[in-house]
């Protein structure tokens, strides 16, 4: 996997579904201030990504499962590969399960979600099978695809009210930083480097790549944060649960209207870019737990479960934002607090060995 | 007969009978006594006379053969005016020559044969090619035999780099297969992952390129091509020269090129002999060409289907009071249409030229306007496959045309039953499908997936020729540089 790859790979995990929503959540808790908010946690996601290089750079070929095992025995090791592909999954059962769900809101409403879950997973079996190379190119494609879309919604910038962002700090620094959990949790998939990191051919680009991967991720967050607050008032943001998508509904043009339904159909390729990757995190994770070297039966076996799942299941919204929310608590822990950890752990335990073999 | 391992006699007599007991039921093959040289001596000339030039065997050798005035004691004593001549001992080479036109001389008394290249076989002159026409380009396309394609290919190339290998395929038919490449530029590896597919191929015979492409491509489940099929030799020197691999079947009229990209496909060779910005504007015209011929058709289902509040009030007017005496779904007469399509252009092609104009002012009729007036299909409907049409036919490249044809259909069926939305994954399939192709065991995805922005410069648009400094790195030249900075 190329430098450029693996940047775009991680930023286009980070960008997916939380954009969608956050401007409400920040107004919501920051009011306008939020976007200050946005620039902390970018640094916070920064350093937690620097800390990940840091550790995996002491291992280069070892993913994260390769490491747990190396350092925290048979026993443990297993049990934090478990834990991490347990995360992964329910990072992936969220992403899947939530575009679905926006998918019918806004742009299938009479579909049922099974069909809708069938057609998502054949392009999800087709990339995930072909592993990180052709994940790697696809994050790549996608994001020049998809350059055209934040051009876009910037478009209502012009027509905002830009003194709506004034006064600065209005509430002074206590609502930021309780937003700043939030926008903390929007980074999320960059941990993901756990596994990517040792399929990236130039290591020692690794802490500069995650940087660029944060920070365009936090320019695209920054830029549609803004947008939304200059545009509508700070009281009408939080009232809307998609603010990025009303946000689009001001677009018209002489030819096409409800431009929201095109550009939303062609925003599946950013949720795609934000589900497979951790579809295949948990399927690589799982054949590596049984000792498969070839993912594919996983894979297979994964597919069914969701389109059975999907069969039965319908999840409402207010199950979405169940999963959603313990896919926050969960990240925090195993995006910032496991890997500080982690490298607290690893560099004590090679310093012993170090002794040791003096 | 069990014997062509065998080797020939010393006596004369044998060796025709051996010939004889072989080529049972072979009219064809003439059997000419001759006396040569002084003393006299008993000489057999066996030739087929279906596959030879009959003037170079009478001119140049059975009349310097009768006239003949030194004593021959072998046979490396005749002399004849025939460049390409070898000598055999072995039953099998001679079989094998013979069948490729050569003319085999035995002499009594030595059990050596020899072979003289009097090859002359029915062939067409060198033509204007007919598939790939271009404005700019050299007017000569390749023709059937091996050799004269070689020559053409040559002319451009005068250059000591640039290497032939030659293999046959083929049990019965023993196609000779050229591989042609600059051996300072072309990959090693690429080179003999084609060399060792070929070889595995274990077939009666090839009789066109197309068939030994389908044997040796690296993904025949892909509806795209992965090998280039060209009858013009300009466009084999320019795909040489950026390191691919140029194989010349005998026998076939376009030669096969590999490894390709997806992006090759939409390049010609007017692109380059065209100014840089009408060049590039050309380009813009093809991907978008791609766009329209595989969603057009399936963007329009999706609209009427799922999606007609993005339609402007006025379109949706106008569409409806179309639409409003056609009794089939969209997708119902989207398929019809686009099949009438698909039909009437496999009929103009296969019929002869003077009825195949027929054919054309019959569905231009039928289609443009009885159909319309009839109610079956509304004018909306006409106009936008036609575009369609218009938009496939835009792709240079037949193959991929092809391909791109077949895409709308299953594109078409998504759209009727997901809207936008399935239209998108389609999409996504297509992507996900191209990034993961190969061709030769390098990606057919380059230079977008993986990115090389170097050689985007020939890709979308065509940037200057001074500018391409660089070979395109698709192909894994050995050897980057094309061009000097000569221009700043």
């Amino acid at each position: 996997m190329t430098t450029m790859q693996y940047i775009f790979l991680i930023s286009g995990t980070q960008v997916g579904i939380g954009i969608l929503s956050l401007p409400a959540q920040l107004a919501d808790i920051a009011n306008t201030d939020g976007w200050i908010a946005i620039v902390i946690g970018w640094v916070i996601s920064m350093i937690a990504s620097t800390i990940i290089i840091k550790t995996m750079a002491k291992h280069p070929q070892d993913t994260i499962f390769n490491l747990s095992r190396r350092y925290f025995g048979r026993i443990f090791g297993t049990l934090i590969h478990l834990a991490f592909v347990a995360y992964t999954s329910l990072a992936a059962i969220t992403v899947v399960f939530t575009s679905i769900h926006i998918t019918q809101v806004w742009i299938l409403p009479n579909t049922p979600n099974y069909l809708i879950m069938m057609l998502f997973m054949l392009p999800g079996f087709l990339i995930t099978r072909n592993g990180v190379r052709v994940l790697g190119r696809y994050a790549e494609v996608v994001f020049y695809l998809t350059l055209w879309m934040p051009v876009l919604i910037a478009v209502p910038l012009q027509k905002g009210t830009i003194l709506y962002m004034l006064p600065i700090l209005k509430e002074g620094w206590a609502p930021i930083f309780q937003a700043v959990k939030t926008t903390v949790l929007s980074f999320l998939g960059f941990e993901l480097a756990f596994v990517f990191y040792p399929f990236l051919k130039e290591k020692k680009h690794g802490i500069k790549a995650m940087v660029i991967a944060n920070s365009i991720s936090a320019f695209t967050f920054l830029l549609i944060t803004i947008t939304c607050f200059i545009f509508f008032s700070p009281d009408e943001t939080p009232s809307l649960i998609w603010p990025t998508l009303s946000l689009l509904k001001t677009i018209e043009f002489s030819f096409i209207e409800r431009f929201e339904v095109i550009f939303l159909s062609f925003y599946l390729f950013v949720m795609s870019t934000t589900g497979i990757p951790y579809i295949f995190t948990t399927v690589f994770g799982i054949s590596q737990l049984i000792g498969k070297k070839d993912h594919t039966i996983v894979l297979l076996f994964t597919v069914c479960i969701f389109i059975f799942t999907s069969f039965l299941y319908t999840p409402p919204f207010s199950h979405i934002q169940t999963m959603g929310s313990w896919w926050e608590r969960y990240g925090l822990w195993g995006a910032y607090f496991f890997p500080i950890g982690l490298f607290i752990y690893t560099s004590i335990a090679r310093w012993f060995q170090g002794g040791k073999n003096k | 007969m069990n014997g062509t391992q065998q080797l020939l006699t010393h006596s004369l007599d044998t060796n025709e009978q051996t010939l004889r007991d072989y080529f049972t039921k072979t009219p064809d093959l003439v059997y000419c006594h001759l006396l040569i040289g002084e003393p006299k001596k008993r000489a057999l000339l066996v030739y087929l006379n279906t596959l030879v030039d009959k003037n170079s065997i009478n001119n140049n050798i059975i009349d310097p053969l009768l006239f003949e005035t030194k004593q021959i004691h072998t046979i490396a004593d005749i002399q004849l005016p025939i460049g390409s001549k070898s000598y055999t001992t072995k039953w099998e080479h001679v079989i094998q020559h013979v069948f490729q036109g050569e003319t085999a001389l035995f002499l009594d008394g030595d059990n050596q044969v020899l072979l003289l290249d009097t090859q002359g076989w029915p062939q067409r002159a060198i033509a204007e090619p007919q598939i790939e026409s271009s404005l700019k380009g050299s007017h000569q396309g390749f023709i059937e035999t091996c050799e004269k394609n070689i020559a053409l290919i040559r002319r451009y190339l005068p250059h000591q780099q640039l290497k032939i290998e030659e293999t046959t395929v083929g049990r019965r038919g023993h196609t000779p297969v050229s591989l042609l490449y600059l051996e300072d530029v072309a990959h090693p590896e690429v080179l003999q992952e084609l060399k060792d597919r070929i070889e595995q191929v274990d077939v009666d015979t090839i009789v066109n390129t197309g068939e030994l492409m389908q044997y040796i491509e690296d993904n025949p489940f892909s509806p795209f091509p992965q090998f280039l099929l060209t009858e013009r030799p300009d466009a084999a020197v320019s795909n040489l020269l950026q390191g691919r691999i140029v194989i010349v079947i005998d026998r076939s009229p376009s030669v096969m090129i590999g490894p390709m990209t997806f992006i090759t496909f939409f390049q010609t060779v007017d692109d380059y002999s065209t100014r840089w910005m009408i060049a590039s504007f050309l380009r813009l015209l093809r991907l978008l060409a791609f766009f329209m011929a595989i969603f057009l058709p399936s963007a329009y289902i999706a609209a009427l289907s799922f999606h007609y509040e993005i339609i402007p009030l006025n379109l949706l007017l106008t569409i409806g009071e179309s639409r409003e005496r056609v009794p089939l779904p969209p997708l119902l007469e989207a398929v019809l249409m686009e099949l009438a399509i698909e039909m009437l252009r496999e009929a103009g092609l296969r019929l002869p030229a003077p009825i195949g104009q027929t054919v054309g002012i019959v569905g231009g009729v039928v289609i443009g306007q009885a159909a319309v007036e009839a109610g079956i299909v509304s004018n909306i409907m006409v106009v936008i496959v036609s575009l369609t049409a218009i938009a496939s036919f835009i792709i240079p490249n037949p193959d991929m045309s092809e391909s791109i044809r077949l895409l709308r259909f299953p594109m078409m069926i998504a759209a009727s039953l997901f809207g936008l939305v399935g239209m998108v994954i389609g999409f996504m399939l297509i992507i996900g499908h191209l990034i993961s192709l190969e061709s030769l065991g390098t990606p057919a995805g380059s230079p977008f997936a993986p990115a090389r922005l170097r050689d985007w410069k020939d890709t979308i648009l065509r940037f200057p020729l001074w500018m391409m400094r660089t070979r395109p790195l698709s192909a894994r030249p050995t050897q980057l540089t094309r061009q000097k900075k000569f221009r700043k």
